[in-house]
């Protein structure tokens, strides 16, 4: 059976995967002070996070037409897909689920629509775990439990530059970004089913980085991995070259991705932000 | 008459004689102060802590000497202060254990309690330092034992024990080189055998209430410790430098002066005497007029204690709002020296905080209620001062409920494990994490010097200003900039991120910037950060990570 993939582009899956794999990616749109931007087509992120801190009004984004959708799921139907999948951030964060789901109901029980419970690479693991599977040829019910299977063990976290972004995001509860009111703090926090849990606190970057760097090596063994930032490169780099460093560095699986985060998420983090997605291996 | 035994009623007798007797002596206690810094004083905190186990008895009227005794100790418990403080609980303690279910105390009741007293301080003691406090009690227990071989007479053992006490107080700069160097004694053992050589003085009949007149040296006395006890009336400090004439005799000098006011202290150096004396509003003028007459004055000085002190809480009252802690949560409990550190310590999600710090420790009691006023049984303490872990720790002890103790011996120590407080998480692992982060941190801490010493290969003069880096003195100069710049050098604040400057009650916001500006230009790659810190003594606290 021919099975097609559809995911959005906060997902973060690279072009070339997506190329590879002939995965649609529906772009989200961003509001930037009241105009409308196509995410990765109207903006770079480069572009976007360069004017992030002088934006009087925090972005926000928008979901793109359910028509857009409904266009995804013709093309691949057409293009010979038995089914198709349609794995999407999560919905806590953003109405792009709900969107997709709306535009399913059409495709009478041929469009299974995903919600990940994650964002950026947390999503696209999950939707590069479906591609994997369908190119060995599995069937739909082994496909989907693949994904399921990489969601359980999908980890996302991120070491923030400063707490102001998240806190004029509104998307956290206010008991945590009240800490540190006075000092300047730098939180380093998970996203899991949607939501921000804080993992600790820094008021340096060393340590802040240092602080992520424990908690991805206490992990365990990888499957996958990508290092994220929003417009922070040299950043990622010095982690990754620390990771490479580190003594439990065989936990860590040989093809490593650098990615400039979707900016969908970045417009909460801020800038000069460092993180990671990553998927734990499978216990046998 | 020889008395065989001390019944209960005796007991509290001797005790309060004790009390009487250390404050009589406080500011001699006080004035043993090695470090040129302002911080707790010994005599206070010891005072503080007999004040309360002489409370916990004042109403009792027990002839059962060890219930009389468990009471002391259980009063002392409470009211333990400071390092001094708590290891004097702990001495009553052991005292109270040995002396449990006995009608009255004989001779070798009375060895055997000196014995119990000293193992149980010398356990309360993660490391003990000899040449303090605890070697005291261990030559008075020595002595109680051969004493009470030789004669059935516990009074005879008790003043065996007051000048085999007296000894070993003059023998702790043999141990301890910091206290020959400041050539002083230790003051916890001083302390000790004052409340022993009280309780001799009154079966002797003498007085308890007069001082032996006594001289210091100039540098050790204290005289800008605006949080020093204010007694009633007395709200005046009068501070008098002066020649004296011919006709000036010490004895006579102290008489007069005890009928205008209290806290009487004269210093001497170099020819020139200091006079420092509480007096109500209407005597003020009096030691002037009076020392006018026997000698040539050279300064005055004089400070309304009590409009002093009112300044200090009402900066203390402004709001500050806690996290709300529920029943299972863990919750901190952190020690604060001024309002813009409770301040910050709250913006962290502290639940409680208990005031005092370098100048003021809080007592064993103060740190237990707020315990008990928590709607949780998991909390952690931040003492954040080396003189408050002790007494954390016998907080700790009391309580049913679970506790931890961080032991931060500093401001920045406390905050920067603060930031990895999870109140969902593990109790225990929690504190691990917390103790970890304790020396993720550098701090450093300028004020000025309350004495001429020579410490840590530091020179410094009274009256300069200091710089401690992680405790230890690192830095004196004669002005602040240059204090906190020669500081960051020491501290090798280049390799570093970020630094935070706390400035204290007595530093204006503009200066504490202006000092910044000096850091950020030296350091250009370092990030620096201004806060408000209000704690007393302290221009400046330091951070750098």
């Amino acid at each position: 059976m021919k099975i097609g993939l559809v995911t959005d582009s906060p997902a973060d899956l690279p072009l070339d995967l997506a190329e590879n794999y002939g995965i649609e990616v529906i772009p989200a749109i961003l509001i930037i002070e009241g105009q409308e931007y196509i995410d990765g087509v109207d903006i770079t992120r480069e572009q976007f996070y360069a004017r992030l801190p002088a934006m009087r009004r925090h972005p926000t984004t928008a979901a793109p037409s359910p028509l857009d959708f409904a266009a995804r799921y013709q093309k691949l139907l057409a293009n010979g897909c038995e089914h198709i999948i349609s794995i999407h951030t999560a919905e806590k964060l953003t109405s792009l689920p709900n969107f997709a789901r709306n535009a399913a109901r059409d495709f009478n029980g041929r469009v299974t629509v995903l919600e990940s419970g994650s964002l950026t690479m947390g999503t696209g693991f999950q939707v590069l775990a479906a591609a994997e599977a369908i190119e060995q040829g599995l069937g739909l019910k082994s496909v989907l439990e693949k994904i399921h299977s990489t969601r359980q063990r999908v980890r996302v976290a991120a070491a923030l530059d400063t707490m102001d972004y998240l806190r004029r995001s509104g998307r956290v509860p206010a008991a945590i970004t009240t800490i540190g009111g006075l000092l300047s703090i730098k939180p380093v926090v998970e996203l899991r089913e949607g939501a921000v849990k804080p993992l600790t606190a820094a008021r340096t970057t060393r340590q802040a980085t240092s602080a992520l760097l424990e908690f991805l090596l206490n992990l365990g063994p990888l499957e996958r991995l990508a290092i994220l930032h929003t417009n922070a490169e040299a950043r990622a780099r010095e982690f990754l070259d620390l990771l490479l460093q580190s003594k439990n560095r065989r936990n860590i699986p040989p093809e490593i991705r650098l990615l400039n985060v979707t900016s969908l998420i970045g417009a909460h983090l801020g800038p000069n932000g460092l993180g990671f997605a990553a998927v734990k291996k499978e216990l046998i | 008459m020889m008395r065989k035994s001390f019944d209960g009623l005796a007991v509290k007798e001797l005790v309060e004689a004790g009390l009487t007797w250390l404050r009589t002596n406080q500011q001699t206690v006080n004035a043993l102060n090695v470090f040129p810094v302002p911080d707790g004083d010994t005599g206070t905190n010891m005072l503080l802590t007999m004040t309360s186990a002489y409370n916990e008895i004042s109403n009792l009227g027990h002839h059962n000497a060890g219930q009389m005794v468990a009471a002391v100790a259980q009063g002392a418990l409470m009211g333990a202060r400071g390092n001094s403080g708590v290891i004097l609980s702990q001495l009553w303690r052991g005292f109270a254990r040995a002396l449990h279910g006995k009608e009255v105390i004989d001779a070798s009741a009375l060895a055997a309690a000196f014995a119990e007293a000293r193992d149980t301080a010398y356990k309360g003691v993660v490391r003990p330092v000899e040449g303090t406090i605890l070697t005291v009690s261990k030559d008075i227990a020595t002595e109680a034992q051969k004493a009470a071989q030789e004669t059935d007479d516990p009074i005879e053992v008790l003043r065996r024990c007051v000048r085999a006490a007296d000894e070993s107080v003059q023998r702790t700069p043999e141990f301890l080189p910091v206290l020959k160097q400041a050539s002083v004694v230790d003051s916890g053992g001083k302390g000790l055998f004052f409340i022993l050589e009280g309780m001799l003085r009154y079966l002797d009949g003498e007085s308890l209430e007069s001082p032996l007149i006594s001289v210091q040296p100039l540098s050790a006395m204290m005289l800008e410790n605006a949080m020093e006890d204010v007694e009633e009336g007395q709200d005046w400090e009068v501070v008098v430098d002066f020649r004296p004439g011919k006709e000036f005799e010490l004895p006579t000098f102290y008489s007069r002066l005890e009928q205008i006011g209290t806290s009487i202290q004269v210093g001497e150096g170099e020819g020139i005497y200091r006079m420092h004396i509480h007096t109500p509003l209407e005597k003020r003028y009096e030691p002037i007029d009076y020392i006018m007459q026997i000698g040539t004055i050279t300064k005055v000085a004089m400070e309304n204690l009590l409009a002093q002190m009112e300044d200090i809480e009402g900066r203390a009252e402004t709001s500050i709002e806690l996290a709300n802690v529920e029943p299972g949560q863990i919750a901190v409990v952190t020690v604060s020296p001024g309002s813009g550190i409770s301040r910050i310590f709250a913006s962290l999600g502290v639940a409680a905080i208990v005031s005092g710090g370098q100048t003021m420790n809080p007592s064993t009691k103060d740190i237990l209620d707020a315990f008990e006023n928590l709607p949780t049984d998991k909390i952690i303490i931040l003492p954040n001062n080396k003189n408050i872990i002790l007494a954390a720790n016998q907080a700790k002890e009391v309580t049913v409920k679970q506790v931890h103790v961080v032991p931060s011996r500093n401001v920045p120590q406390g905050l920067a494990a603060m930031l990895h407080l999870n109140p969902d998480g593990d109790l225990e692992k929690v504190a691990e994490k917390m103790t970890k982060a304790i020396d993720n941190v550098v701090t450093g801490e300028i004020t000025v010097a309350t004495r001429t010493v020579e410490i840590d290969g530091v020179n410094v003069k009274e009256g300069q200003v200091i710089a401690l880096l992680n405790g230890k003195l690192a830095v004196s100069s004669d002005s602040l900039e240059h204090a906190c710049l020669e500081f960051l050098e020491k501290a090798n604040a280049g390799k570093y991120e970020l630094v935070t400057l706390f400035y204290g009650e007595d530093l204006k916001n503009l200066e504490a910037n202006r000092i910044a500006d000096l850091v950020r230009e030296r350091y250009p790659a370092l990030e620096v950060e201004v806060q408000e810190g209000g704690q007393p003594h302290y221009q400046f606290i330091i951070s750098i990570e």
